[in-house]
């Protein structure tokens, strides 16, 4: 159940990974309910976000990861990243993790694109020396000009964004977890991002990608991981994945080639 | 300590981010405590003077300092983790950082007004003696019990959100039967009283200490010392051993 940080970078485990979520309205319980010792009634049963998954990706794998919403695979990135511990079963991930989970999530609103450049590097456990060699970079990457000056409250969406983006995809990581945010600003910056996902690749990286995109996943990964249910009903090449994905799906029609 | 960087960039955020806007900005830690400090003086040390004491408007100042930091620091420790959410949801760092910056930026408030306090006490008092010596390490004491109670208290109210609501309205009453406006041994003759108001009230030996080397100039006794370190160990290990217990469900609960 705990967070294994031993292995390679680059390397990922999961063992047997279950995860339940409860589902209710107010998350915190009250001290009432403690006190009395049993849980309000009512209410749906918990989700079985993920049930008895194992997977094991070597350095440098690029896996892809689909199936309904509600199949479990935010829940898995979650747990990949660390940030949920699992009910039960073994996970890990070795090296820098970088998620993108929420892209500019945290960002102080009253604080420059240049101070929150530093709040988020050291959120990821860098220093400032690290953060300072590849300040330039991220602010040319982010195409925010000028604006890198102004507090992050007078970003447009798109802006807030691309500014998330530029920071994690600076971050040097063995292990990307990317989570549906390559819809970031416009054509020519998504194009951009999918470059800097490549190199990032090229350069040793391991990506694990969350997304509804066939086409993007086709271009990006080599293995497919399919979920449904919290369980993993797929796990090999992308070229025999997709078809049993969108079978899974019931959309036969072929697959959008790019 | 790979994430002192962190801890430091928390802290900056702390300070902006509180009084943003405000013409004033930081400088408001220093009026909101000072604006208390001259609301009770005015009530304790000139309308209902006493004068039990000698300099009373001092001897009440001091030990309202320490209780202002005691108080500022718990309250906005208990919110903290789920102000904080987004960040918790999106990173893995330690949490422990959240609580603690909070803490630190409450004690710089306090060692400001202790800086500005002590030195005028001394000089009225004439009580500049060796004793001053142990002031570093009292606080040093005072500031590991609060940041051990912050653990525990800002953990609490992540999952039971009754914690914050239940602690302003504790500390109150807390507040007037912390030896702050009088000495425990010159309203009571009764022992049992006595005793709970100075050794029950974790709180009370931290005053009484850091009163007796910034107003009386003396040693604290062997006991109030013992009590001081103690206390200050077993709450700091017992609240971070809470917070890690508990921290598992965090990015579930906030």
């Amino acid at each position: 159940m705990t967070y294994d940080e031993s292995l390679r970078p680059g390397e990922i485990v999961l063992e047997h990974a279950s995860r339940a979520f409860s589902v209710r309205a107010d998350r915190g319980r009250t001290l009432k309910e403690m006190l009395i010792g049993r849980k309000r009634a009512g209410g749906p049963a918990p989700v079985q976000a993920m049930r008895d998954v194992s997977l094991r990706i070597e350095p440098g794998e690029t896996v892809g990861m689909v199936g309904r919403n509600g199949a479990g695979k935010s829940s898995s990135l979650r747990v990949l990243a660390g940030i949920v511990p699992l009910n039960s079963g073994r996970v890990g991930c070795g090296g820098q993790v970088v998620s993108q989970l929420e892209l500019g999530a945290g960002f102080g609103r009253d604080f420059s694109g240049r101070e929150n450049i530093f709040l988020n590097g050291a959120l990821h456990g860098l220093v400032k020396e690290q953060i300072e060699e590849r300040l330039e970079a991220i602010i040319a990457f982010s195409e925010l000009g000028d604006f890198i000056e102004a507090p992050v409250a007078t970003y447009s969406s798109g802006m807030f964004l691309r500014l998330g983006f530029a920071i994690a995809a600076h971050l040097d990581a063995d292990v990307l977890l990317i989570d549906e945010v390559l819809a970031v600003g416009d054509e020519a910056f998504q194009r951009k991002c999918e470059a800097r996902i490549a190199e990032q690749i090229a350069a040793g990286a391991t990506l694990v990608l969350v997304s509804h995109d066939a086409s993007l996943i086709e271009r990006t990964c080599r293995r497919l991981v399919v979920l449904d249910g919290g369980r993993k009903v797929f796990d090999g090449p992308v070229a025999e994945g997709m078809p049993f994905y969108h079978r899974l799906m019931g959309t036969a029609e072929p697959v959008a080639s790019s | 300590m790979a994430h002192r960087y962190l801890f430091e960039q928390m802290v900056r955020r702390e300070l902006r981010q509180k009084y943003r806007g405000s013409a004033l900005g930081v400088l408001w830690y220093l009026i909101n405590p000072l604006v208390l400090m001259g609301a009770y003086y005015l009530m304790f040390g000139v309308i209902f003077d006493q004068a039990s004491e000698p300099d009373y408007p001092l001897f009440l100042l001091v030990g309202l300092v320490v209780w202002v930091f005691f108080n500022q620091a718990v309250m906005s420790a208990a919110p903290s983790l789920l102000d904080q959410g987004v960040l918790i949801r999106k990173a893995r760092f330690p949490r422990e950082i959240i609580p603690a910056s909070v803490v630190s930026v409450q004690l710089v408030t306090f060692l400001a007004l202790i800086a500005l306090l002590a030195p005028i006490t001394i000089a009225i008092r004439g009580t500049l003696d060796v004793a001053l010596l142990l002031l570093p390490f009292v606080l040093a004491c005072l500031f590991a019990f609060i940041l051990g109670l912050a653990f525990a208290v800002s953990i609490l109210h992540a999952y039971f959100r009754d914690v914050a609501p239940i602690l302003s309205a504790a500390l109150l009453p807390w507040f007037f039967l912390s030896p702050i406006f009088f000495r425990p041994q010159s309203i009571t003759e009764q022992a049992t009283a006595r005793f709970v108001l100075e050794w029950v009230n974790p709180i009370a030996p931290y005053i009484g200490a850091i009163r007796d080397v910034i107003y009386g100039g003396v040693v604290p006794s062997a006991p109030q010392l013992t009590y001081v370190v103690v206390m200050a160990a077993v709450v700091l290990a017992g609240g971070h051993r809470l917070f890690r217990r508990l921290q598992g469900e965090l990015a579930v609960v906030v």
